[in-house]
């Protein structure tokens, strides 16, 4: 990997977990309503995904995953400020408001919406994907999800179509050791996703979530494996969530001292960068300049306006207009 | 005449073969699988998917000879993967494509329930219209035929309470392949009622391509004491019903088929219910929460100064639906039901 290519996903990282840090920072004062889940901790891979992934192909979010929507809307639409104010569920929100951060979606840029019944979207990537094999594009149809989401049915009906039709998905599987609460080898029939995903036949890999030249490796590799034709990849993210659950952390003391502390993928990154010889201030600029850059989203989203109420009853279907009484 | 005229063999048979019908009359199903034909040719990128589709032409024959003519790929076989099957059409949907999916019971519908509420009808509206769902989902529904308690619901309850969901339900074939013709024009998701029990049902069916308005009832006849509000099998059951009522005690009874049962056409219910002031609200569903509580609701609320008596409803009893074909009957609406109440609301 090139340094000037570490330096990009080092500044993609900043970006997502300035963004993260600030939104917590406001869903504390009051200013987002709604439920707040982070992706903090698992920068790395978000920003590997996010880089290889072109404004024509689609990708589906999860509920972590503000980060890949924001570098998305920032890098091919200019306006990152538009998933911000999203979450401020504000007029200028890439839905209006009407989505807010569990269904943020911008397809001009690639994202086609989180389903907050998660891993809901692991059937509608299907139909993504087959438009695009009938179509003839080299377009990757992306579901990110998480790994409570291999519990579901839609989890294997999805990799059996996949897998029989041959189509062009990238499983991008963020195994952050726990749905909510509950550890992922006690939830499924291995805590290595991979091991279950074997028998459907296609190309899957488990990969070090929070390393990002790894990870940024991998999911080119994966990529380009899919733009070829070669069918459906799937991959594991080791990773993990820094967020606890709503009453607070109840993960061991220890693993939560490990992987902060060891395993921050940022921390890893810019270690990786100062071996490489880059300077500690232009390091520290990049953290200046994120967190610079998402104070002015944050403003943009707390000055917009809230959304016109008429909102509330259009675009429920497209034929039919819904009586507001 | 022309010279094939002229060299048509003479008939030997001593009983003359009866006149051909100028139009031959086309089944339910044969009219959906020619409106699905149309629509092939129509919309290039359609395609119809779903269990036993392809080769062996659906449960039902609706899909029949659709594979020789347009290929594995716009005719897909599915495994047994229900939400597999409507988060493909939604995806395809998404990005253009105008799928059509066949669930081949509407009962199995409950495994694909999250894709069709949670996805489908909430697309347009969650993502700010940024994105459409036109897809079309064809279910055979309904139950009379002995086929027990998870192949014969009829399912239209199960959606009533969710926006964004069109549900179209035919009663006839010439309606039948417009409306479907219509649904897949659409650029809302349709939920496309089919009951088995009209599959078999005959009628001059215009060869040509046609569409009939979504969200608009019709008249099915006119009638000037007791409107029947009736939707699929009960719309030919309430016709009959309707002679009936007139040639046993000269009541006068307008049927007003739905169509489109949601959103329904509130001004053609509303003022059939006024004209007449006597009113029969009939459907095959379970009663509670189902669309005659809400048509019944309705008219009642809208219509309450021109109403004559209480609305009446003719529905399913609260059960399961029985295996026993004896038990079935006990359990569903038929002709003798609808008869008594147009005679209860009529004597109110």
């Amino acid at each position: 990997m090139e340094t000037s290519t570490l330096l990009g996903l080092y500044r993609d990282m900043w970006l997502i977990r300035a963004f993260e840090q600030g939104l917590e920072r406001e869903f504390e004062k009051g200013n987002v309503p709604g439920m707040l889940h982070t992706g903090l901790g698992q920068e790395a891979t978000q920003a590997a995904l996010a880089w290889h992934l072109e404004a024509t192909d689609a990708f589906f979010p999860d509920h972590r995953c503000h980060g890949i929507n924001a570098l998305a809307q920032h890098r091919h639409g200019g306006n990152g400020e538009r998933i911000m104010a999203e979450l401020f569920g504000k007029s200028t929100g890439v839905c209006g408001g009407k989505g807010g951060s569990l269904h943020s979606a911008d397809p001009a840029v690639g994202n086609f919406g989180d389903n907050a019944v998660e891993g809901s979207y692991m059937a509608t990537v299907l139909g993504v994907a087959l438009a695009a094999k009938m179509r003839g594009r080299p377009n990757v149809a992306c579901a990110i999800i998480g790994d409570g989401t291999v519990g579901r049915g839609e989890f294997h009906e999805s990799l059996n179509m996949a897998a029989i039709w041959d189509l062009p998905v990238l499983y991008a599987c963020v195994n952050n050791g726990y749905a909510i609460s509950m550890p992922v080898g006690d939830g499924h029939a291995s805590a290595d996703i991979v091991d279950m995903v074997q028998g459907y036949g296609f190309e899957s890999r488990q990969l070090d979530g929070n390393d990002i030249v790894e990870a940024w490796t991998v999911v080119g590799e994966a990529v380009e494996h899919i733009r070829s034709g070669a069918g459906p990849y799937f991959l594991e993210f080791k990773t993990w969530r820094w967020q606890g659950i709503f009453a607070g952390e109840f993960r061991p003391e220890a693993e939560v001292k490990y992987w902060k502390e060891e395993r921050d993928p940022i921390m890893l990154a810019g270690e990786a960068l100062a071996g490489r010889g880059v300077d500690g201030a232009d390091l520290d600029a990049i953290e200046k300049e994120a967190a610079g850059l998402i104070d002015e989203w944050i403003a943009f989203a707390i000055e917009s306006p809230e959304p016109d109420p008429a909102k509330a009853t259009a675009d429920v279907y497209v034929g039919w207009e819904v009586d507001p009484r | 005449m022309t010279a094939a005229d002229t060299a048509a063999p003479k008939r030997t048979a001593r009983t003359p073969r009866k006149p051909r019908d100028r139009v031959r009359k086309a089944s339910f199903t044969q009219a959906l699988n020619n409106a699905l034909d149309l629509a092939m040719s129509k919309h290039a990128e359609m395609f119809v998917i779903g269990e036993d589709i392809a080769e062996m032409g659906g449960d039902f024959g609706v899909t029949k000879g659709l594979l020789a003519k347009y290929g594995p790929e716009r005719v897909r076989d599915t495994p047994l993967s229900e939400a597999a099957i409507i988060g493909t059409c939604a995806g395809a949907a998404m990005v253009g494509m105008r799928p059509v999916a066949e669930i081949m019971f509407a009962d199995f519908i409950a495994e694909c329930y999250d894709q069709v509420v949670n996805n489908v009808a909430k697309m347009h509206y969650m993502f700010d219209g940024q994105f459409k769902a036109p897809l079309v989902i064809r279910t055979a529904c309904g139950g009379g035929f002995g086929g027990g308690p998870h192949h014969s619901q009829s399912v239209e309850g199960w959606f009533l309470n969710v926006p964004g969901i069109v549900i179209v339900a035919p009663s006839n074939p010439v309606d039948a392949k417009g409306l479907l013709l219509a649904s897949i024009d659409s650029d809302d998701p349709v939920l496309f009622l089919e009951h088995k029990a009209l599959y078999r049902s005959r009628a001059e069916v215009p060869p040509e391509y046609y569409t009939t308005p979504l969200g608009q009832a019709a008249i099915a006849r006119e009638g000037s004491d007791v409107t029947v509000v009736a939707a699929m099998r009960m719309v030919p059951m309430a016709l009959e019903a309707a002679e009936q009522a007139a040639a046993d005690s000269g009541i006068s009874v307008e049927v007003v088929d739905l169509r489109t049962i949601r959103p329904y056409d509130a001004a053609t219910v509303l003022a059939a219910a006024a004209k007449t002031g006597r009113v029969v609200v009939a459907n095959e569903a379970p009663r509670i929460g189902g669309l005659g509580a809400e048509l019944s609701a309705r008219i009642s609320e809208e219509c309450f100064a021109d109403l004559k008596g209480p609305v009446v409803r003719v529905d399913g009893l609260d059960t399961p639906i029985p295996f026993s074909v004896p038990l079935e009957d006990v359990v569903l609406p038929g002709t003798q039901d609808i008869a008594a109440a147009i005679n209860a609301a009529a004597q109110y």
